[in-house]
């Protein structure tokens, strides 16, 4: 039998055992703030402070414009174009046939259905407007008094298919939990475990994630704004 | 929680009725609470209106004008919205038990809305719409500091 011997400082375990990178950090950072922010803007608009509210939703905005756009410009698993998978694939994956890192072909809806929920939420919030008509989002003045007030109705009923997609994406993560994947603590650290042959991320370039960031903000700025000359003078 | 906001009110109702405030009952106070309900709903859209004109770099000083008015005589009129027997005991309201628990902080606060819609009025008037603008953002604090504390949130 073999002795194992100590090679240099490296660690008594096979290479494949090392941690790996699987997701970036402005992926990482996405995730983080979107959950913080969502939390936010349920506590401070049922606590009276609808102005830190629609800040939060702004803030939400940036977020989605550059995960948008590092959906095209990012490492290999932020990029779209690696998890928006066809059917065939989700039921590979069902029936136990997947093998690489990133979102699974079936996490990869759960990802597309949140992101279109929260700009959909978004959109809604940018043109109401509250009850007493002391708040308004940004583009409230590009649709009339009723349409801001039923879009802050379904903007109220809309939160409760977020929640539903939490929910879903917490059992998910508890569901793997049990079959022994731990999925949070590479989405803290962004490296993984890889099983032997899959190939790592391959990072985006932080200059493209500086472009990325610099039109989110942007774009945000000009929606704060009114998004001119769209709204009436 | 809502049991014991139920005794609060219970108590509250109890100790403001017996301290001579005209409490109402029945159809009186079916139709209190819908005139109350109206009235605000009535001051909120001219509100709404009221943010668009003055968001816009061109204010209509007539719409900004009689919106103002009519703020200010519903605001006469809301000093005898809330009589004792119109709570959310009573039917469907947004009107917290609070209102009765903390009579004397709700007259404080009505009164204050009341003023500002006065001076907003006052100011709308006037003809100057930056002026009418400031007032306007006066009245709309009274608005924010009674509903935080003495209004539930309201589902159509």
């Amino acid at each position: 039998m073999p002795r194992q011997v100590s090679d240099g400082d490296a660690p008594l375990r096979p290479h494949s055992g090392a941690r790996q990178p699987v997701w970036d950090l402005p992926v990482r950072l996405v995730h983080w703030l979107l959950a913080a922010l969502i939390a936010f803007s349920w506590w401070s608009v049922h606590n009276d402070h609808t102005d830190w509210h629609i800040w939060s939703g702004c803030a939400i905005l940036t977020l989605l414009i550059f995960r948008l756009l590092w959906g095209f410009a990012g490492s290999s698993t932020a990029r779209w174009s690696s998890f928006v998978r066809g059917p065939a694939s989700v039921f590979a994956h069902l029936r136990g046939r997947w093998n690489g890192i990133g979102h699974t072909p079936l996490g990869a809806l759960s990802v597309v259905a949140i992101f279109f929920a929260l700009a959909v939420q978004v959109g809604l919030g940018l043109v109401a407007e509250d009850e007493d008509g002391l708040y308004t989002g940004p583009l409230y003045r590009l649709v009339s008094i009723d349409t801001s007030d039923k879009a802050r109705d379904f903007h109220e009923l809309w939160f409760n298919v977020i929640l539903g997609l939490i929910l879903l994406h917490i059992a998910a993560i508890l569901f793997y939990r049990f079959r022994g994947k731990k999925l949070t603590m590479p989405m803290i650290t962004g490296r993984a475990v890889l099983t032997p042959g899959t190939r790592p991320m391959r990072p985006g370039r932080w200059w493209a994630a500086l472009i990325c960031s610099a039109i989110a903000l942007g774009v945000t700025r000009w929606v704060i704004a009114g998004a001119p000359p769209l709204s009436p003078p | 929680m809502r049991i014991l906001q139920f005794v609060f009110a219970s108590v509250g109702m109890l100790v403001v009725a017996t301290a001579g405030t005209s409490a109402v009952s029945g159809a009186r106070a079916e139709q209190v609470m819908h005139e109350r309900h109206e009235g605000m709903e009535t001051i909120g859209k001219a509100f709404k209106a009221l943010h668009r004109e003055f968001d816009s770099s061109s204010p209509s000083v007539p719409t900004v004008k009689a919106f103002a008015a009519q703020i200010a005589n519903l605001a006469k009129r809301s000093s005898g919205w809330f009589p004792a027997g119109t709570g959310p005991d009573v039917g469907k309201t947004g009107a917290k038990p609070e209102i009765w628990q903390s009579p004397q902080d709700f007259a404080a606060k009505l009164t204050a809305f009341q003023k500002a819609a006065l001076v907003f009025n006052a100011a709308a008037a006037g003809g100057d719409m930056n002026a009418a603008k400031a007032r306007y953002a006066d009245l709309g604090g009274t608005c924010k500091a009674c509903h935080d504390k003495y209004r539930t949130e309201m589902h159509h």
